[in-house]
Parts: structure tokens; sequence; C-alpha cells
């Protein structure tokens, strides 16, 4: 996929030639690439982060508000860490952003990971890792802004589904964001997409081996494990094609799982 | 000291079965139980400023307080026992538990346990955040580990407490209305390991194990807060202090729900007030609201 010049020609040539995806993407590293884990923390001491963690910030609540500074206080529960190692096997050389919005006292779940969430469209990265949401309906409105901002400033967010058997945000909303299940697949580059369901993304989330606290490894199952999967294969999608819109991204997904579900059969 | 009349009085709205037992048959077995224990509970507490009881009757008392005390939240604990017990024999567990808020500053504390060190585990703080629990609880994301591991983390704590060994854990929160009231966890298999780990479809049923759960912890905290105004109500240097309360009930106001239906009524009041065709209008609209939901709810999210 290349930048589209300027041209004399139809709409409808122009817009074909978006849908020519190279496989270079398949062995790019993420290089340039900024992406932010809106979650517990990273360990940026763990052996296989080291290097790759480029800030780190933390919430905290000033005068009923909700302000970041930067944090070297790592992980307080152990998930970011994860998250940021299955993305950093994908993409090596991405950037890793720690927005801490989990473990700081006296922050309400929904209102600490909105404020995270705006920050990093504040920040501009290009890539919004939430493998986190909620069920409050009075959060539902203010998820759909934020997003609809993220989607207008080209910040692409990946959500993780819930696994519960209710509706959590912002995973449902499916124009504004990429939303992901876990499968029981092992290979990241093996993802499937499923159009017209609720979660249209599937990525490895079953017994994933992955960096945890004190420079150890724990095998982990759940949605939160599936998003940064796909996080990283965006990461990849973005290094070869920096110029890319979130709409572009979600349409390349779904043109290389078509080529996953074709090479499967 | 104030009387159940004060309770209602403070409360508003409770019925009047309250305070009237001698309504025979009429009130339930509960209501009625309500109105005689604490009159029991009254007397108890007043124990220790008389002289002269001897141990055996002050012991008797006192396990007749503790009773009385437990009187509205005991059978939902025991319910959340029995069910703990069948959802981890389908999970082929033995070891199950079910932690809820502690304070308003996210940690955690076991309400409920079955397994070999249940009694150890129950009251056992969590603080915000640590552990896979509090990150369930924070995050609002169910998860399992294979592997918790013998590092220092917070379940190697509580296995220093407990003397057990934790090495497989499912996680899932308790959800209430939307909001994350607490985590329901199960720990190991039954057997020796090494385990086999918890599969994606033993997650869906955690989540469906986990929403009658979450209605029983829900009623538990609606009945503890009974339960604690009872006991503050009937202590002779309770001195009113009702604030709990009021901010619980200020909260139920408040909640955006709330608001939003109240709006929503108002709104409807106003335009059904405009005459006839406003109001046959309103309904037709609002009828054919529920059967777009109806049919966009056929979208299953069971599914996930």
């Amino acid at each position: 996929m290349a930048t589209v010049p300027e041209t004399d020609i139809g709409m409808f040539e122009r817009g074909t030639r978006y849908l020519q995806l190279a496989d270079d993407w398949r062995s790019a590293t993420g290089r340039g690439v900024s992406i932010a884990i809106v979650d517990s923390g990273i360990d940026a001491e763990h052996p296989d982060l080291a290097g790759k963690v480029a800030a780190s910030v933390e919430a905290r609540v000033e005068n009923k508000r909700v302000v970041f500074d930067p944090s070297n206080s790592g992980d307080s529960a152990g998930h970011g860490t994860a998250c940021a190692g299955i993305i950093a096997k994908i993409s090596p050389d991405a950037q890793l952003f720690s927005v801490k919005v989990l473990g700081a006292a006296g922050l309400g779940d929904g209102q600490a990971f909105l404020a995270g969430l705006e920050y990093c469209i504040k920040e501009r990265y290009r890539v919004i890792n939430l493998s986190l949401g909620t069920t409050k309906p009075q959060f539902f409105s203010p998820l759909h802004d934020l997003l609809d901002r993220a989607y207008q400033a080209g910040c692409i967010v990946v959500a993780a589904a819930n696994n519960l058997p209710h509706p959590s945000f912002p995973s449902v909303f499916s124009s504004s964001l990429i939303s992901v299940i876990k499968s029981g697949e092992t290979d990241p580059l093996n993802f499937g997409f499923h159009f017209g369901e609720v979660i249209e993304l599937t990525a490895p989330g079953v017994n994933v081996r992955t960096p945890w606290l004190d420079k150890g490894y724990r095998t982990l199952t759940g949605n939160s494990f599936a998003c940064p999967h796909i996080v990283g294969i965006i990461a990849r999608l973005m290094e070869k094609h920096p110029e890319m819109t979130p709409f572009q991204v979600k349409s390349a997904l779904y043109a290389i799982a078509r080529d996953n579900q074709y090479r499967n059969a | 000291m104030r009387t159940p009349a004060g309770i209602q009085k403070c409360l508003g709205s409770v019925n009047d079965e309250w305070q009237s037992g001698s309504r025979g048959g009429s009130g339930s077995n509960f209501s009625r139980a309500m109105v005689e224990n604490p009159q029991k509970l009254r007397k108890n507490l007043k124990m220790t400023e008389s002289d002269g009881y001897d141990l055996p009757e002050r012991l008797k008392r006192l396990v007749e307080t503790i009773d009385i005390a437990n009187i509205f939240t005991e059978p939902l604990t025991r319910s959340l026992a029995t069910l703990l017990e069948i959802s981890a024999a389908e999970m082929n567990s033995d070891e199950a538990s079910v932690l809820i808020r502690d304070g308003d500053e996210g940690d955690l504390r076991f309400l409920s346990a079955i397994g070999k060190v249940a009694e150890q585990l129950i009251n056992i703080k969590v603080p915000a955040g640590k552990g896979i629990a509090g990150f369930v609880m924070s995050s609002g994301q169910p998860m399992a580990v294979a592997d918790v591991g013998e590092e220092t983390s917070f379940y190697s704590e509580v296995d220093r407490t407990t003397g057990y060994s934790t090495q497989m854990i499912l996680a899932t929160p308790l959800s209430h209305n939307g909001e994350v009231i607490g985590v329901l966890e199960y720990i190991n298999r039954r057997g020796d390991p090494p385990f086999e780990p918890f599969t994606p479809a033993e997650m869906d049923r955690a989540a469906a194990f986990a929403m009658p759960i979450a209605s029983l912890v829900n009623a538990y905290e609606s009945a503890k807060l009974f339960r604690d105004l009872g006991e503050k109500i009937l202590a002779d240097d309770s001195a009113g202090d009702l604030g709990p309360v009021r901010e619980w009930l200020g909260e139920l106001r408040d909640s955006a729900e709330h608001r939003e239906m109240m709006d929503l009524a108002m709104l409807i009041r106003e335009v059904a007030g405009r005459g006839e065709a406003e109001r046959i209008l309103c309904k037709e609209m609002l009828e054919s609201i529920v059967r777009y939901s109806d049919s966009k709810s056929e979208i299953s999210f069971l599914t996930l």
C-alpha cells in the first residue's frame, strides 16, 4: 500500500489502489511506530522489554481531575507487562508508551481508562492498546465521542472484547475501533476477521506465554492477550505504510485475514 | 436509644412490617424475625453494662447476638458458598472464592470461599490493583493464569499465610448493573499437579456462574448495610450516625441511570400533558422503539 498521489485519475481507480497491499509488512518490526498501552503500567526492566519502553506516565487525581505524571512505579499487576511483551515479540522495534491507569487509588475504573484514552489521543500515539473495558452504561456516550476523536486524529484504537455474556464498551463499537476476541490459534500472523460479528477480529489468546512481573513469565488466557497480538501486526503494517488511516488499517486486516482463511482452508 | 420505628423514620420508605410484627400472619417470617431479634440484640448488647452475669450465660448471650447480627447476611453467604460448590465442581476444581470491595480505594477482601483453606481466606485483604483479582476488579477483564508461579507475587504471600499452593487461577469479574462489584476465582484442579489449564469454554462457564453470584453479592452488600444500621441503632451509644446509609441512598438517587429515568419520565409526562394526539403519538413511538430494540437484541452477545 503506497501513498496515493493526487492525480486526475477517477476516484474509483484511485480507491482500488489502496487495496493493493504488498507482503513487506510480514518482515517489518514496527520501527518508528508509537504504541500506547493503557493498562497497569509496564515493567521496563524486564529482559524482553529492555530499551523498548520510550516513556511511562501514571494517572493521578488532582482537584477531581485526572492528570498524568511521569512514572517510575513499573507495573502494579503484571497485566500491562504481559501485553507489552506480546507486542514486543511481534514488533520488537516499536516504541512502547506506558499509560498507567489501573492500580491508582481513588480512581474509578471507567473514569481512569477514559482519561488514559484521552491522553493517548492528545499525544497522537499511532496505535492504542486497550485491553480493558467497562460495562457501565454512563460511559457509553463519552467513550463513543473519544473514539470518534481518535478516529479523526488517525489513532488506531484496538480493544479487547469482554468474555462476559453482555456487551462491554468500547469493544462493541464497531466503526471507530478494532475489537478483538481470543482464539486457540498460536501463530500471531494467522488471525481472523469475521465481518458482521459484534467483535470482528480473532487472535491468539489461549495459554499465551509472555513476560510478567519480577522478570518472570506467565501462561495466560483472555481476550486481553488477543488484543496486543493485533496491535503488534498493526505496528508492522504502519512501519511500511505510515500514512494509513484507521479505516485503511481495518481494510488491510480484513484482506490479510481473508488470505489466512484461504490458506487455512 | 433508637427503635425500629426510628429506623423506619430514617429510611422513609421501609414497609410497615418492619415494626408491626403483631400483624400476625401478614408479615413474612423474615420481617417477624427482624422485629423479634433486635429486641434480643438490644438486651444482649446491654449485658456489658450489667454486673453479675456468669460466664456461660454471657457466652450464650454473645452467641445469640452474633446470630442476630448475621440474620440478614447469613442466608446470602450460605447461598454463595453453595453456588461456589456447584460451580467449582463444574470447573473440576475444589477451590473457589468470592472477593468483594473493601472501602472506596479499590481494595478487595475475601467474602466467601470453599476448599481446604477457605476459613483462613475469609477477610484476607487484597490491596488495590494487586494480584490477578485486583487486576480483574479494576479492568473488568476476565483472565486465566496457567502458572501462577513461585515468585514474589501476591498469591505467594497468601499461600504463605494459608499453607496452600496456588498453581493455576481463573478470575472473572462480578458485575451488577454494569458495575464491577467483586471477583470470582477458581484455583487449581481436583487431584494432583500438573493441572490442565482452564479452557476458554470454562472461562465462559465461569462468566455464566458469575451472574447469579454477582446478584447474591449485591444482595449481601445491601443486607450488610441494613445489618450494620440495625447494630448501630440498637447499640446504646449509636448516637444515630446514619451517614453511610444516607450516602448509599444518595448514591442511588444520584446515579446516572436514576437521573436518566427521571428525565425520561418527566419528558413523557410533559408530552402526554399536551393533548390526546401527542399522547397517542408518544405511546406509538415508544412502542416502536421497544419493537426495534427487541429485534436488535436478537444479535446475541452470548456468542462472545
